[in-house]
């Protein structure tokens, strides 16, 4: 355990240690605001509009029930949000493996007490680690929703354990991308490329078949992540993301035995 | 009086091969370094020594045959190898991004000290190195002969018995070169040194045994003094088919 604590210690240190992981965390934080001072805004417009007697012949204090701080400001903010991630986990996956192997510093690991497994566990508890790390930095405008609109806790801890789950799974398939070159430009290329098309499957459907549509709708990102949007954690949908840590680790170790005896 | 068995641990390496695809890189190679030796692995490049190296400490597997450390496999006995070797790259293999301090807690902790036995270790191998100046620098800013002391200074944390140094002075000056070999003149005695290097200089100083390698296979084998003074060291390195 001391061999694995020193190195997910060292990778969050060379993480914090280049620009790239504190522009994330920057443009994480101000994406956040941003989307949600706008969508505020733009939710008081309509809440003016509508309480307004002399719009529409709506009578003063009728709004609409879909006229709420919920479905206008909290859930596009997070469905934002869950893009957001898209684009910017590649840019801190990218470098886990591939760097290391770039430098030539996996040989000098290679020397330590760490087992292939502590390794690939190490580096992917750090990457995992850092994705906590932003989702909680956006915490802030979504948890103002639960208490001046009374949203509840329950479901906004919902909606954050599925951007968690998504965000593990795009951190997975970045680390396994990495794990296979050792380029960086390879490695995020490649996970943008794997995550966009993971991230939802729908747009394939107009090309397959239907029975293979329905097949593999289910495994998209994207609707999995809808659930807990609305609130609703469900076992399959938590699998379905722990899923992608095991496949990844799985893919991560055979690329690490892979360099040792190709 | 009892004779006092010698510091270090004892490599050998029987019949081994190793292939990158249809291209052998080390081919038969039988070698047996002792316990406490200062030994030198010479070679061109492309030869096959730092393909040697690691096999040596499991970064990669043999194609065939077998290499030991006191016995022990470097991929089947992975931990009995890792904790007996300290392991020295060229000046680049380092974190630049990490503070001299850090990095040094970093290479303690994955070779399993922690607590007050790993602050010691770092605070030993900094004042052994001449690091204390600069020890929450970034390496990325430290000289090459700085990042040179950190390298040595990673490898000594846990006292190992089998120090292996891969070009150790590739890319130094004449100054940073002179400390790096006396760091490693020093090293030499307390523990088994398998030096690699296509230095004759070097080995000269700091081994007292060598081998050469050439296209994968050992050539020579013999007191370093004896192998570098005779004959043609060119065609030795060149191999005995180049010579034919």
């Amino acid at each position: 355990m001391t061999a694995l604590r020193a190195l997910v210690r060292k990778e969050l240190a060379v993480l914090f240690g280049s620009p790239v992981a504190w522009l994330t965390l920057a443009a994480i934080g101000l994406v956040t605001a941003l989307l949600f001072f706008d969508h505020l805004r733009i939710y008081n417009q309509i809440l003016f509009l509508f309480a307004s007697s002399t719009m529409g012949g709506f009578e003063s204090d009728t709004v609409p029930a879909y006229v709420n701080l919920r479905d206008q400001v909290f859930l596009p903010v997070m469905e934002t949000l869950a893009l957001t991630l898209v684009g910017l986990i590649p840019l801190i996956t990218m470098r886990v493996f591939a760097e290391e192997r770039a430098r030539g510093t996996d040989e000098l690991l290679a020397t330590t007490l760490l087992t292939p497994n502590q390794i690939v566990a190490g580096k992917s508890i750090a990457a995992y680690a850092f994705v906590a790390l932003a989702l909680a930095l956006s915490f802030v405008y979504p948890a103002t929703s639960i208490v001046r609109a009374g949203l509840g806790l329950p479901h906004l801890l919902a909606v954050y354990l599925g951007l968690f789950g998504l965000g593990i799974a795009l951190t997975s398939v970045g680390l396994v991308c990495s794990a296979f070159t050792s380029s960086q430009l390879v490695a995020a290329i490649s996970a943008y490329a794997v995550a966009f098309v993971l991230y939802d499957f729908r747009w394939m459907a107009q090309f397959l078949p239907d029975a293979a549509a329905r097949a593999i709708d289910p495994l998209s990102m994207h609707l999995r992540f809808g659930a807990f949007a609305e609130g609703l954690v469900r076992g399959a949908d938590v699998a379905y993301f722990a899923g992608y840590v095991l496949v990844a680790f799985a893919l991560c170790r055979l690329a690490h035995d892979q360099a040792r005896v190709r | 009086m009892s004779e006092q068995a010698p510091r270090g641990a004892t490599v050998e390496a029987t019949a081994l091969g190793r292939r990158f695809g249809d291209r052998p890189a080390l081919a038969g190679i039988d070698l047996r370094i002792e316990a406490g030796e200062s030994f030198g692995l010479l070679g061109a490049n492309g030869a096959g020594k730092t393909t040697f190296i690691r096999l040596l400490t499991g970064y990669l597997v043999p194609s065939s045959g077998s290499v030991t450390v006191d016995g022990f496999e470097p991929i089947a006995d992975a931990r009995a190898v890792h904790e007996r070797i300290g392991f020295v790259a060229e000046t680049s293999r380092l974190y630049p991004e990490l503070r001299v301090r850090g990095f040094l807690r970093f290479a303690g902790g994955v070779r399993g000290l922690s607590g007050a036995p790993l602050r010691d270790a770092v605070d030993r191998a900094l004042a052994r190195f001449a690091l204390e100046d600069v020890a929450l620098r970034p390496i990325g800013n430290l000289s090459k002969g700085y990042q040179q002391r950190v390298n040595l200074a990673q490898a000594f944390l846990h006292d190992p018995a089998l120090l292996i140094v891969d070009e150790p002075t590739a890319g130094l000056d004449p100054l940073q070169q002179a400390d790096v070999r006396r760091e490693l003149h020093g090293a030499a005695g307390e523990r088994t040194l398998l030096l690699c290097t296509h230095d004759l200089g070097e080995a000269r100083e700091l081994t007292r045994r060598v081998a050469v390698l050439s296209r994968g296979r050992l050539v020579a084998c013999g007191p370093t003094a004896e192998i570098l003074g005779a004959g043609d060291l060119l065609a030795l390195f060149r191999g005995p088919e180049a010579a034919a």
